[in-house]
């Protein structure tokens, strides 16, 4: 780090970086500077490209074309060593951490210290202490202690410790701070700071946007992919920041179906469970209650409690004024509430059979009530399902794997109808689905809703839930802030009550 | 002293076998030192080949190959050992497990092929290999190829067996090798978060090579020991010796989805084993009750280290 007492105006310059992930653009021409002892922020929706862009710089993907340059020089990063060689520290999301190995053994994964070519345990122990003492981390505790049992807020302390124990010319933070207490980001902070006034360059991001306006001297806007554009801390424009994130809302328009709220549908009250903290609200019958929040705000988790997968810990829920005991999937599907999860190929496909399998795949007690399947009865059903949700698919012989996201996402909802459930849960319903396929899903809402159907729509794409909802619940840190009539809010107050930083910790 | 508290199981498991073969073993037979020492000698190859597979399953693979492997290097050895001498033969021997290993490693880090599929295939090749040799007839061994034959039987001092220090020489290297350096440590890492390794920058392709060629090089060398104490290179020899060794590897409670285990542990496992195997053996119980009975404790070994690890 004593070479940069005279730093170079730009410590890294981003140039045109494209990527591409198998057709689908991740990418697309984005430049980004980095100055020595600056902290950069990076803003961006879900799927903007952020994790992209930073995995280029940690060498775990390579770009399709641009330029890379550190403090002038043009650079490759091939690879995770050559990344760790130019002194580009990257701490991931995901934790990636060993758990079966203690704090001191993650700390010093890959550099172990060695006498006489044998691992050096005692050295390794003191230089772990030594750097917990010298970052003022006293939070790692005992540096013996396997990484498997501690919290999610300590791992992430070693992680950043880990990135820390290096010489480090470029530090960057991938969401630090989703995890922690305000006291531990506080300190956090404090450290960044330090990092800076030695010259490191940092790239901090983050959804927390006054959390951000606090740290950063600099930000950057990413938006499809793409770097939309870069302020000054010091004339922060948060308006301005807003509409460069949300932005598509101005092009696109979604139609809302008619509202005719029925009777209560689905009624919670005072739900806990992990990652639920007290969750209260009713559903109507025939109306799309949103639920807008950001990864990480425990809405999947709502969704999961509702669908039966994870069990509640208290609280009551009542389906169409009966109390109902949602204790496993069939419990939830008895009760007429039918999941389309997040995570479609993992938790709502199986990907290595046909459209028809899955289409008939819950229905087996129908067409295969005993020893001999009742074939016909089966393909009437898939077939069914097949045109009523206008699935392109050449057949229903067809493997899932080769249709579209959108057309695999309207076989996922199109399962569940041979008996329509009452209420229907949708989580991020359009996640990797394209243009075309969206408005066909979102005319599928619209119908179902006028089959008096209740539908609950989580979604971190703020335009498509604000314009598809009835009802709209801000959601944040497994609560719900506020809820209201969807005409209540502008996109601007709805993203700066999500990203605000938790008075709570 | 975490791994004496994680040993101590095994411990008491061993106490109480030879407690029990002692009184159910008729004449006092079990508990003298000529039997332990036969014992332990008919130990040493097993543990040899578990030392190996320890490695392979704490990374999150498995070798299905290293019975074959046994008698693949020890016609190999045999067949050199006529034309180029001992020394020969001896190089020759291991060096067609140490190639078999290298290829199932690279199978296993160049390809996205399970190795449970890639060392069923190679432990067919490698056992076809070995059927090719002198008709699928054994091969014996010289009478006067003095050093391989003493390499299985010979006895220092008159008592204690040579296979017993080569499989104590063995299990203090790799002992070594996995707990005293950062070779050993990555591996560590690469069976509890493949991702982080990764991440961290660890080259698993290289280490995965190497696990899969050092596991092979311990059933070589196995191998050789095993033909040595016969008198003969038998192309047939080692048939579900893989099924041992794994045995004495979970016994020893090694995590068989990888990350967690110790070489310790795989050498008490290995002993479990080998006191069931000959006490059952001298008690007279029939050979169809010693398959059930070994199953049993396999099961309930698991069972309990599963359960101890939960909480």
């Amino acid at each position: 780090m004593s070479d940069t007492r005279q730093p170079p105006k730009n410590l890294l310059e981003l140039r045109g970086i494209h990527k591409c992930f198998g057709g689908v653009i991740a990418l697309a021409d984005v430049s980004l500077d980095l100055r020595a002892g600056e902290i950069h922020a990076l803003l961006g929706e879900n799927g903007a490209g952020k994790s992209t862009l930073i995995n280029i710089l940690g060498g775990i993907h390579r770009p399709d074309a641009g330029i890379i340059r550190m403090a002038g020089r043009d650079v490759r990063i091939g690879s995770v060593a050559e990344a760790d060689q130019l002194g580009i520290r990257l701490i991931h999301q995901e934790l990636a951490l060993a758990p079966n190995l203690s704090i001191a053994e993650n700390l010093f994964l890959g550099r172990e210290p060695t006498r006489f070519g044998l691992l050096d345990r005692r050295k390794l122990v003191a230089d772990a202490q030594r750097l917990r003492d010298e970052l003022g981390l006293p939070e790692l505790g005992d540096v013996q202690a396997r990484v498997g049992g501690l919290n999610v807020a300590r791992r992430q302390i070693v992680e950043i410790a880990r990135a820390l124990a290096q010489q480090v010319r470029i530090l960057i933070l991938d969401e630090p701070t989703a995890s922690l207490s305000e006291a531990e980001s506080e300190a956090l902070f404090e450290k960044l700071r330090q990092l800076r006034s030695q010259g490191v360059g940092i790239i901090y991001i983050s959804h927390r946007l006054e959390e951000i306006s606090r740290l950063a001297d600099r930000i950057t806007v990413l938006r499809d992919g793409r770097s939309i554009g870069t302020q000054n801390a010091a004339d922060l424009d948060m308006r301005q920041l807003i509409t460069w994130m949300v932005g598509r809302e101005l092009k696109e328009h979604y139609p809302r179906p008619p509202h005719q709220p029925g009777e209560v549908a689905l009624s919670v009250r005072g739900l806990h469970a992990p990652g639920v903290h007290g969750v209260s609200f009713d559903l109507h019958c025939g109306e799309v209650l949103g639920l807008a929040g950001l990864v990480g705000a425990g809405r999947s988790e709502l969704a999961r409690v509702l669908a039966g997968v994870v069990a509640a810990k208290s609280g009551e829920i009542a389906v169409a004024g009966h109390p109902v005991k949602l204790d496993c999937p069939a419990a939830a599907r008895a009760a007429g509430i039918a999941l389309v999860p997040e995570d479609r190929k993992r938790d709502g496909l199986v990907m290595t059979q046909t459209v028809g399998f899955n289409l008939a795949l819950p229905w087996t007690r129908l067409w295969a009530p005993g020893w001999m399947p009742d074939f016909p009865r089966r393909d009437a059903i898939v077939g069914r399902a097949m045109t009523d949700f206008s699935i392109k698919a050449s057949g229903p012989d067809v493997a899932i794997g080769t249709l579209s996201g959108g057309n695999q996402q309207k076989v996922v909802v199109g399962k569940w109808m041979e008996k329509p459930p009452r209420i229907l849960i949708l989580d991020e319903p359009t996640r990797g689905v394209d243009v075309g396929a969206r408005e066909e899903i979102f005319e599928l809402i619209g119908r179902l809703v006028t089959r008096r159907m209740a539908v609950l729509l989580i979604s971190s794409d703020l335009p498509e839930v604000m314009n598809l909802s009835h009802r709209l619940a801000l959601y944040r840190d497994g609560q719900i802030l506020r809820l209201g009539q969807a005409d209540e809010f502008t996109p601007e107050q709805v993203m700066s009550e999500l990203t605000r930083q938790p008075k709570i910790s | 002293m975490k791994h004496l508290r994680s040993l101590l199981p095994l411990l008491v498991a061993i106490a109480a076998l030879l407690c029990i073969f002692t009184w159910w073993v008729p004449q006092g037979r079990f508990l003298t030192p000529a039997n332990l020492m036969d014992l332990a000698q008919q130990i040493s190859v097993n543990a040899i080949l578990a030392f190996g597979l320890t490695l392979v399953i704490l990374i999150g693979g498995i070798d299905l190959s290293v019975g074959a492997m046994v008698a693949l290097a020890g016609v190999v050895c045999v067949s050199v050992l006529n034309l180029a001498g001992p020394l020969g033969g001896l190089t020759a021997g291991l060096a067609a497990a140490l190639l078999l290993g290298l290829i199932n490693g690279c199978c296993a880090a160049r390809t996205r092929m399970p190795p449970f599929i890639i060392t069923l295939a190679t432990m067919l090749i490698a056992r076809g290999m070995a059927l090719g040799f002198n008709e699928s007839r054994p091969l014996p061994i010289a009478e006067d190829q003095t050093w391989l034959l003493a390499l299985g039987n010979s006895r220092l001092g008159g008592w204690l067996p040579l296979p017993v220090i080569v499989m104590l020489w063995v299990f203090a290297i790799s002992t070594v090798l996995l707990h005293r350096t950062r070779f050993g440590q990555h591996l560590y890492a690469i069976g509890g978060n493949r991702e982080a390794a990764r991440f961290t920058g660890i080259a698993i392709a290289r280490h995965e090579v190497a696990v899969y060629a050092i596991c092979g090089l311990c059933a070589g060398l196995a191998g050789l020991i095993h033909a040595s104490q016969l008198y003969s290179a038998e192309p047939a020899a080692g048939q579900g010796f893989e099924l041992n060794a794994i045995a004495a590897v979970v016994v020893g409670g090694t995590s068989f989805s990888g990350g967690i285990g110790a070489l310790p542990g795989t050498l008490l496992g290995a002993i479990i084993i080998g006191i069931l195997d000959k006490g059952l053996n001298q008690a007279g119980v029939h050979f169809s009750l010693q398959y059930i009975v070994k199953g049993l404790v396999i099961l309930g070994a698991v069972y309990l280290d599963v359960r101890r690890r939960k909480e």
